[in-house]
């Protein structure tokens, strides 16, 4: 019977530091600076704790009925509390008010937990050994719950399955609990019922857990996410880690934030730079501005239309200040014109020519997006370019999507364009390639504009050379009616990750 | 606190419900384009007023789908202009008829064309002058995009119609053993689109027995096969194989190459065909016009529409051929003129339904009575989509078609509305909580069916040629009901027609 009951002690303990665990791992997961977070977490919880502990001094009487009940608030509190976090940060504007709402209810109900427990077994025992018994299964517990967190429970289950599953364990110990003070209680099966139902609310969270949150992607991103929000389009996931912004869009990398400029030097300049009076520019995609911000150095250039799907992820990128950093502020010049719309579909009703136009889609991972890599979509492309006109492909990588890569050439090719395929190295994305193409013949240019990291006059030759393991495979062109670019992608990548 | 056992059990469950029950939507629609009541009225030969104007023209068009409009096309092309189209219903397009909601156009009924080969000249021809076959080359635009088919069978989806799935040795030598028949009867050049280019008495034996009865005579009993066969002959007679003749079901098969293109289909289906041709001929249609009397009248005849009588030299009865003996003075009855009753829906999706699979431009469920569904977005240029309109195929081919009519008339439109969702939830489990609306389309007479003996019927042969200055030209004269024999009869029809009438 007394190991029975240290251990309710040490499982008591663990679940306590789990969710303070928890709230403290939560809000630094989703608001950033983990040592403001955990440091505030522990404080608040601590005081509450205290609080707690003064509180019991009310309790005069049915210690054991009460006892119970708090397990079970606490089971059911702590149980919801990662989930409850998530969707706070979803759906409301209140993040930190619920955040500390939570913990200090938490920290109060466990505060109140081993005073009242001393206070129960008080008359088995003699008191130095109750405090002496107690405290150290608590201190156990709190070891125990340590070591497990970061190492089984975060990865194995993650924060929101993590919580339930603790709220479960708490909402055991309370019905165990019933059998164990059996004697104090004279009520013991109508407390059964309840923890019962507590323990079923709370496995059903377990089962359910990712579709309370949505967000229960605590195993796809390697780093701390800062921001994650599913708009109407897309699922736009920042994380970060160190000085390592990255931007995930529906868990495909766009990009890290120590890197970027390589893919977008590269992207931008090679095409750009070669355009004799670049006076009119068009994006299409590339709603992070990153492109538009190396377009911006170029001060020929009058206007610069950029279209991109998602309202959202403009309006992100126009206005958070981590990113607004990054783009250096570049759609609030008042050069740039922002137009939220389908590409294809705008592309196809303007009237509109450009001297230089850029393609920064997502790879083509679907029919949808395939759609944009298309006979039909560059020959669209074709009605929008002035006479000395240019545009650039985003084009997937050539070493790890070959077939790919040189499928997108050949398409650009039969939509009636020359075509000039590049790669260079990202080293977040590894070997990457782009295909330039106009209706008139290419020549480098002969000089860049001023403050580039990457790009070089002399590095340039390099980069139109493809070695053997990247060179050309002869591939049909991408159809509307045929989709073989999408086909082949996803074999490839396919055969990469497995 | 008492906590009975009953209590316990309802707020389980009651969390439960909570979290796993989304609110179902509620449904609206109702029955569209009914033409019942008119065509009773003719059946029943009820009085129709007296006309009030006469007007003199030579020549007067009965029926503005396909066949119709293309013999419009046709006068128009030829620099003729004095002739006038009459449609019963307030919409032309007949099979061709498209719909339009804030999302997209959707189809009525036929959505695709075949790529037409060199011998549907007047097809090629049509698609030039719409710019969908310019210098020799098909715009990408309107040949259906990826992916073109899906088939739903033992609970996944699988790429085509053709099942792969599951297939046993003696199946693949079933299936390998059709395709080399067809590959044969292709080769007779008997079986061409449309069938008056290769036409020959020389498979006449097949149009005597059931496509059924020729497949269990060259032993064809692959359970497999038969699906795909007998989807096929529902598909685009109407029918099951029992009920069609083994000349048609060949002809299905064998008189197109397989084509690798994929078909020429657009948002609205064939409706976008209509819609040019209307936005070119639409000043010669008088829509909602019903033709309830056509009367010989010396050398030529006299129309009666509405309140006004037409008299002409010349009539093109493209409507369905069945309601002509109701219409033209002192015509027969007509016996070898069988139709196969139809519905389709469009469902407005407000949501797409949960798929791990992108849906395709059609999608078939396996053993589902069924046609399945087109899905309208699919030939948008759009990347993104969370909205669109699904077009549901029904062929009511089991059971005599007098009986099926008999229940499109009586059935209510919930009814329909839940024989329909029920069909789809098999397939997406969720549908309910996507569809908005469902307007259902009931069509008694839909398409022709090609039953043993109607493509060599003696009746058929008659009416083919001109009938003094009366020249029928809807597609059930051919015994199928597509959009090449429409536009082939319509065009024939109106050649016959400039003839007579000595323009060049």
């Amino acid at each position: 019977m007394a190991i029975l009951l240290f251990i309710s002690i040490l499982l008591i303990a663990a679940c306590g530091l789990i969710y303070e665990l928890i709230a403290g791992a939560v809000a630094s997961y989703l608001v950033g600076d983990s040592i403001f977070q955990f440091s505030t977490v522990i404080g608040s919880y601590l005081f509450a704790m205290g609080i707690g502990s003064f509180l019991s001094r009310f309790i005069r009487r049915g210690l054991a009925y009460r006892f119970i009940w708090i397990e079970l608030i606490v089971a059911v509190v702590g149980g919801f509390s990662s989930s409850l976090l998530f969707l706070a940060f979803a759906f409301t504007q209140g993040f930190q008010l619920f955040l500390y709402l939570i913990v200090i209810v938490l920290g109060i109900l466990v505060g109140l937990e081993i005073p009242l427990l001393m206070r129960i077994i008080r008359h088995r025992y003699h008191f130095h050994e109750v405090v002496s018994h107690v405290l150290t299964f608590d201190y156990i517990g709190a070891l125990f719950a340590s070591i497990l967190f970061p190492v089984v429970l975060v990865p194995q289950l993650g924060l929101v399955r993590s919580a339930l599953f603790f709220g479960i364990v708490n909402g055991a110990v309370a019905l165990w609990s019933t059998f164990l003070f059996k004697e104090h209680l004279s009520v013991a099966r109508r407390l059964q019922a309840v923890c019962c139902a507590v323990i079923i609310l709370l496995s059903v969270g377990l089962v359910e857990g990712k579709r309370i949150t949505g967000l229960a992607e605590d195993n796809i991103y390697a780093d701390e996410i800062i921001f994650s929000r599913d708009t109407h389009y897309q699922h736009i996931v920042l994380t970060k880690w160190k000085d390592d912004l990255r931007l995930f869009l529906n868990s495909h990398l766009q990009f890290s934030s120590r890197d970027e400029y390589r893919y977008h030097e590269a992207l931008v300049h090679p095409g750009l730079a070669a355009v004799p009076v670049p006076r009119h520019v068009l994006v299409l995609g590339g709603g992070d501005g990153l492109a538009v911000r190396e377009v911006l150095k170029y001060p020929q250039v009058e206007s610069l239309t950029l279209v991109d799907l998602d309202p959202e992820m403009t309006r992100l990128f126009s206005t958070n200040p981590f990113l607004t950093g990054l783009n250096q502020r570049s759609f609030l010049s008042p050069k740039v014109h922002i137009i939220n719309a389908d590409a294809f579909l705008w592309l196809d009703s303007s009237q509109d020519f450009f001297d230089f136009i850029i393609v920064d889609f997502p790879d083509p991972t679907n029919y949808s997006l395939g759609k944009l890599y298309t006979t039909v979509f560059y020959s669209t492309l074709a009605h929008h370019l002035s006479r000395q006109g240019m545009f650039v492909v985003q084009s997937t990588s050539p070493m790890f999507a070959r077939k790919s890569f040189w499928c997108i050439v050949e398409t650009v090719k039969q939509a009636g364009f020359k075509v000039y395929p590049y790669h260079t190295y990202v080293p977040s994305f590894g070997e990457w390639g782009y295909v330039l193409a106009s209706q008139h013949d290419y020549t480098p240019p002969t000089s860049l504009p001023g403050g580039m990291r990457f790009l070089t006059l002399a590095g340039l030759p390099s980069m139109f050379d493809f070695p053997p393991d990247m060179a050309q495979v002869t591939m049909p062109a991408n159809h509307l009616n045929d989709q073989v670019l999408v086909r082949t992608y996803d074999q490839e990548w396919r055969e990469i990750s497995h | 606190m008492k906590i009975t056992r009953r209590d316990f059990c309802a707020f389980g469950s009651a969390a439960l419900m909570g979290l796993s029950v989304k609110a179902d939507r509620a449904i609206s629609g109702s029955f569209v384009n009914d033409s019942f009541q008119m065509g009773h009225l003719l059946r029943d030969r009820s009085q129709f007023p007296a006309a009030r104007e006469v007007v003199r023209i030579p020549a007067v068009i009965v029926g503005g789908g396909i066949a119709g409009l293309s013999a419009a096309w046709r006068f128009q092309k030829r620099g003729f202009s004095d002739f006038v189209l009459l449609e019963m219903n307030n919409q032309a397009g007949g099979n061709a008829r498209w719909g339009e909601n804030q999302i997209t156009s959707y189809p009525w009924a036929a959505h695709y064309v075949p790529v037409p080969d060199k011998q549907a000249e007047y097809v090629r021809e049509l698609f030039t002058d719409l710019g969908v076959l310019k210098d020799g080359k098909w715009d990408e635009r309107y040949l259906c995009f990826a992916p073109q088919e899906h088939l739903f069978l033992y609970g996944r989806w699988q790429d085509g119609i053709e099942p792969e799935i599951g297939l046993t040795p003696a199946d693949r030598e079933q299936f390998q053993r059709f395709n080399d028949a067809v590959r044969a009867f292709r080769a007779s050049g008997s079986f061409t689109v449309p069938m008056e280019r290769g036409w020959s008495s020389k498979y006449a034996d097949l149009d005597k027995m059931s496509f059924a009865a020729w497949l269990q005579q060259n032993s064809f009993n692959s359970k497999l096969l038969l699906w795909y066969l007998n989807y096929a002959c529902r598909d685009d007679y109407g029918a099951l194989a029992a009920d069609t003749s083994a000349w048609a079901g060949v002809h299905y098969f064998s008189s197109r190459a397989p084509e690798e293109k994929g078909p020429i289909t657009w948002p609205e289906g064939n409706g976008w065909i209509t819609r040019q041709l209307l936005a070119r001929l639409g000043k010669f249609a008088r829509t909602g016009q019903m033709v309830h009397r056509i009367q010989r009248d010396g050398a030529g005849y006299r129309v009666y529409a509405g309140k006004t009588e037409y008299r002409c030299q010349c009539v093109i009865f493209a409507a369905s051929t069945f309601l002509a003996p109701y219409l033209i003075e002192g015509m027969a009855p007509l016996h070898d003129f069988q139709y196969s009753p139809w519905l389709t829906a469009n469902l407005t999706l407000e949501s797409m339904p949960d798929s791990r699979t992108e849906a395709a431009w059609d999608n078939v469920f396996m053993d589902s009575p069924t046609l399945g569904y087109v899905d309208a977005m699919h030939q948008s240029l759009r990347t993104f989509a969370d909205k669109t309109v699904w077009t549901f195929y029904w062929a009511l081919a089991e059971g005599p078609p007098a009986a099926n009519r008999q229940m499109l008339l009586e059935k209510d439109w919930a009814y329909w509305k839940e024989a329909i969702l029920h069909d789809l939830e098999r397939v997406h489990k969720d549908i309910r909580k996507c569809v908005s609306r469902i307007d259902v389309m009931r069509m008694g007479h839909a398409m022709v069916r090609p039953v043993p003996g109607a493509i060599f019927s003696p009746e058929r042969k008659k009416l083919k040629a001109a009938q003094g200055r009366l020249f029928f030209a809807n597609s059930d004269l051919s015994g199928i009901s597509i959009f090449e024999e429409a536009q082939f009869r319509g065009v024939t029809a109106a050649n016959h027609v400039l003839h007579v009438l000595g323009k060049p």
